[in-house]
C-alpha cells in the first residue's frame, strides 16, 4: 500500500511557549482569568470531542469532525475578539464558539440532526454571545468570502468591529479564499483570516496542497499583512491574532495568520486515517499537545494549582453531560420543517411549496398524495 | 398597485425605456433606504456597460456604489456577508454568462443561509443580470440559463418585460427580504418607451400578469419574448390570451391553470433551451392539473438545446414572431 510521505512543517514561526511549556518568547499581556478561560475552553473542547465520538459510535449523531490537538488555534484567535465582533467558523473551531459561551446543548441537538427551527423552539437562546457566530460552514472556504463582506460593512459604517474567519490548509486551494483575501486587501476590510494548517486535507498532505513554501505567504499576492505562528501554542496564536485584530480595529485593514498544527485524529468519523498516515508521526505531535503545554505553563506560574486540572476536567465533563441530557430531551423535528425558511411569505408565496407540503402531509397520513387533478389542492 | 392588462396609455409619468427605468428605480431605492448599496464590476464611473448605474457613483459615493475587483464569486460572496449584516445589496453581474464562476457562492451561501440558520440570518439581495440574446454579441453574452436559478429553492427569479414592470418589480425585489435574481432582457433595454409614474410603487413578486385576454389559446412567456407573443397574437386567426409569467420562481401556478382551463390550448414561448426550461415546467403543471380541459397538446416554442450560437446564426436560434405564430397555429389546428 502506498502512502504519501509526511513532511514536518518548518518551525520558523512565532512561538511563546515551547512544547515543554517553557517560555521562549514574549508572554502576551493576558490576565489570569483569561488564561484560565482559555485553558478551560480547550479542555472542554477536548472532552466534548470525546463525548461526541462516543455518541457517534452509539449512533446518536451521524458524523463528527473533531478539533482534538488543534484547540489552541481557534481558542487563541477567538480570545482576541471583543464584544460586537463577528466570527464565521468552519467545522473544526468548536473552541472558538465555546470560548464565547456557545450553548452546548444547542450544538449537541444540531449534531443529532435536529432542524434549526426545532432547536430554536426547544432550546431558545437565553443570551446571545457577545461575539456573533454564524452557523458552522461545511463547504470549504465560502465562509471566508462572506466574512470579508461582513467586514466591509463595518469598514463602510466606520464601526470598529472585526470579523474573523477560519480556513484549513486544503481550503486555501479554493478560489473563494483568494477572492476573499483580494477583496479584503482592496477594501481595507477589518477581516482577520486564520488558516488552521493541520497538515492534512482528508488524505492529502499539506505539501501536496501547494508548492508555496508556507501557507502564510499566500497573503503576499493579496497585499494582506500576515504571520506564521505555532498553532499548538495558544499564547502565540493569541498574541498575533490580537495584533491583527487591533490593526483591523484601527482602520488599518485585513490580516492573515497561518497557525501550524496537526490533526491528531481522523478527518471525521467517516474517514480511515490508518490507510494513509503513519502512527509514528502522531506520536511526534502528541508531544506538542497544546493543552499539556498551557497546563505546564499555568502550573509553573501559579495560575493553576495542583489538582485544578483534574477538578476542571470533572467540572466540564459534568457540564457536557448536562448539555447532552438536555439535547436528548429535544423532540424529533417535524418533517414539515423542511419547507420552512426558504422564502418570506410576505413578499409572495410559493404555490409549489404549499402543494408539496400538503403532499407530504397526505403521505405521512397514509393517504395517496397524487389525487389532485385540478390544482386546487388535496383538501 | 397591480397591473393586469397591457394598456398603460392612461398612465401619467415620465417616458422611460427599460434601462432608464432600472436606473431611476435604483436611484429611488438608494434615496429612500440608506442600507441599499450597489456593487459590481464597471458599475462606477462608466455606469455599467449598459449604463444602468450611470450617475449613481457621483450621487451616492464609492461606499454605496462599490466598483469591485473582477470576480463574480467574490462579488456574490462578499455581498452575502454584507446582506447578513443588515445591508440591502444590489450586485450587478455584468452578463448572465459571467455568472457561472459565482455558482459556488450562489449554491452554498446565498440560497441556503436563511434556511440553514432557521430563519435567523436573512440575505436580502437583488442580483441584477442582463440576460438573453439578440444583440449580436460575443460568446457568453447572450445566455438564457435561468433554469439553473429556478431549479434552486430559496431564491426568487424575476424578469420584467416593460419599463413600467421594471420599476415596480425592481423596487419590490430590493425591498424583499429574500435573495432575488432580477434578469434584465437586454435586447429590449432601449426598445420602446412608455410613461412610468414618478411616484413609488411596487408589483407583487408572486403573480403573473395578463398581457391580454383571449378565449382560444394561451401563450405563456416572459422578458423580451413578450413582444413576439403580442405580434403573433395579432397575426393569427385566433383569440389569443397572453400571460407574462414575470416571476419565474415562485411560479404563479394559479394564474397558469386558470388561463389554460379557460382556453384549453397552450403554447410556452421562451428563449432558453427547451429541455428542462420553463416550458417543461408549465407544460408539466398543465398535464398534472388541467389535462381534461385540453383541446390540444401543449407546445413549446423555444431556443434549441445547443450552446448559444454566434451572431450570424443567432436569429435562427431565437424564437421570433414566426415561431410563435407557427406554434399557436399548430395547437389551434390540432384535433384529438
Amino acid at each position: 500500500m502506498s502512502q504519501w510521505q509526511e513532511q514536518r512543517p518548518s518551525e520558523e514561526f512565532y512561538r511563546v511557549l515551547d512544547p515543554d511549556g517553557n517560555v521562549v518568547g514574549e508572554v502576551p499581556d493576558v490576565d489570569e482569568e483569561t488564561l484560565t478561560r482559555m485553558y478551560r475552553t480547550m479542555v472542554t473542547s477536548r472532552e466534548f470531542d470525546e463525548k461526541a465520538l462516543r455518541m457517534q459510535r452509539r449512533g446518536e449523531v451521524s458524523i463528527v469532525a473533531r478539533a482534538t490537538g488543534e484547540e489552541a488555534v481557534s481558542c487563541g484567535s477567538a480570545a482576541a475578539l471583543e464584544e460586537g465582533d463577528w466570527c464565521f467558523p468552519s467545522y473544526r473551531q468548536t473552541p472558538a464558539a465555546l470560548y464565547w459561551g456557545a450553548d452546548m446543548a444547542r450544538a449537541v441537538a444540531g449534531m443529532m440532526g435536529a432542524e434549526p427551527e426545532t432547536v430554536d423552539e426547544h432550546l431558545p437562546v437565553e443570551e446571545e454571545p457577545p461575539v456573533s457566530f454564524t452557523p458552522v460552514y461545511v463547504p470549504l472556504a465560502v465562509n471566508v468570502t462572506n466574512a470579508v463582506g461582513s467586514a466591509m460593512v463595518d469598514r463602510f459604517r466606520d464601526n470598529d468591529a472585526v470579523t474573523m474567519s477560519y480556513i484549513g490548509d486544503g481550503s486555501t486551494s479554493q478560489g473563494d479564499f483568494h477572492e476573499a483575501l483580494n477583496f479584503a486587501g482592496v477594501f481595507d476590510a477589518p477581516a482577520v483570516t486564520v488558516c488552521q494548517n493541520n497538515q492534512w486535507a482528508i488524505s492529502v498532505p499539506a505539501h501536496r496542497q501547494t508548492a508555496a513554501e508556507t501557507f502564510a505567504q499566500k497573503a503576499v499576492a493579496h497585499g494582506v499583512p500576515y504571520d506564521r505562528v505555532d498553532g499548538n501554542d495558544v499564547l502565540a496564536v493569541y498574541a498575533k491574532a490580537k495584533e491583527h485584530c487591533e490593526r483591523a480595529r484601527n482602520g488599518e485593514g485585513a490580516g492573515y495568520i497561518e497557525a501550524v498544527t496537526y490533526r491528531m485524529v481522523e478527518h471525521n468519523t467517516a474517514d480511515e486515517e490508518s490507510v494513509y498516515r503513519d502512527a509514528d508521526e502522531r506520536e511526534y505531535w502528541e508531544d506538542k499537545d497544546p493543552i499539556d503545554r498551557l497546563e505546564t505553563f499555568l502550573l509553573r506560574t501559579g495560575v493553576l494549582e495542583e489538582g485544578d486540572p483534574e477538578r476542571i476536567r470533572e467540572e466540564v465533563r459534568d457540564e457536557i453531560q448536562d448539555a447532552v441530557d438536555e439535547a436528548r430531551e429535544v423532540p424529533v423535528s417535524d418533517p414539515e420543517t423542511m419547507f420552512e425558511h426558504h422564502l418570506h411569505e410576505e413578499s409572495g408565496g410559493s404555490w409549489a411549496q404549499e402543494h408539496q407540503r400538503q403532499e407530504l402531509r397526505a403521505e405521512r397520513n397514509g393517504e395517496n398524495p397524487f389525487t389532485d387533478f385540478t390544482g386546487e389542492g388535496l383538501e | 398597485m397591480s397591473l393586469t392588462t397591457e394598456s398603460r396609455s392612461d398612465q401619467a409619468g415620465r417616458e422611460m425605456n427599460l434601462v432608464t427605468a432600472v436606473n431611476a428605480t435604483l436611484r429611488q431605492e438608494m434615496q429612500r433606504d440608506e442600507s441599499v448599496r450597489l456593487m459590481g464590476y464597471d458599475i462606477g464611473p462608466i455606469g455599467g456597460v449598459y449604463r444602468a448605474t450611470q450617475g449613481l457613483l457621483e450621487e451616492f459615493g464609492e461606499e454605496r456604489v462599490i466598483d469591485t475587483p473582477l470576480s463574480e464569486n467574490g462579488i456574490l460572496g462578499t455581498a452575502v456577508g454584507m446582506a447578513m449584516r443588515d445591508c440591502r445589496i444590489v450586485p450587478e453581474i455584468q452578463f448572465m454568462g459571467f455568472f457561472y464562476p459565482a455558482f459556488g457562492q450562489f449554491m452554498y451561501t446565498l440560497v441556503k443561509m436563511y434556511e440553514r440558520s432557521g430563519g435567523n440570518l436573512e440575505v436580502p439581495m437583488t442580483v441584477r443580470m442582463p440576460y438573453s440574446g439578440g444583440i449580436k454579441s460575443s460568446e457568453y453574452h447572450s445566455e438564457s440559463t435561468e433554469t439553473y436559478l429556478v431549479h434552486t429553492p430559496g431564491v426568487r427569479v424575476v424578469v420584467p418585460s416593460t419599463p413600467y414592470e421594471t420599476k415596480g418589480l425592481l423596487a419590490a425585489s430590493i425591498r424583499s427580504d429574500d435573495p432575488v435574481f432580477f434578469l434584465e432582457p437586454k435586447k429590449i433595454y432601449r426598445e420602446g418607451k412608455e410613461p412610468v409614474p414618478e411616484e413609488e410603487y411596487t408589483l407583487p413578486l408572486d403573480e403573473a400578469r395578463y398581457v391580454r385576454r383571449g378565449e382560444d389559446v394561451t401563450v405563456y412567456t416572459y422578458g423580451a419574448m413578450t413582444r413576439h407573443a403580442k405580434a403573433a397574437a395579432d397575426s393569427v386567426d385566433a383569440d389569443v390570451e397572453i400571460v407574462d409569467l414575470r416571476t419565474l420562481s415562485p411560479l404563479d401556478v394559479e394564474t397558469i391553470l386558470e388561463s389554460v382551463k379557460k382556453t384549453g390550448r397552450a403554447v410556452v414561448l421562451h428563449e432558453a433551451r427547451r429541455t428542462l426550461g420553463m416550458g417543461a415546467e408549465v407544460s408539466a403543471l398543465i398535464n398534472e392539473y388541467a389535462l381534461d380541459r385540453l383541446k390540444a397538446p401543449v407546445k413549446r416554442a423555444t431556443g434549441f438545446d445547443v450552446h448559444f450560437p454566434g451572431h450570424q446564426t443567432e436569429h435562427a436560434y431565437l424564437p421570433d414572431e414566426q415561431r410563435a405564430t407557427d406554434a399557436i397555429q399548430a395547437v389551434m389546428d390540432y384535433e384529438f
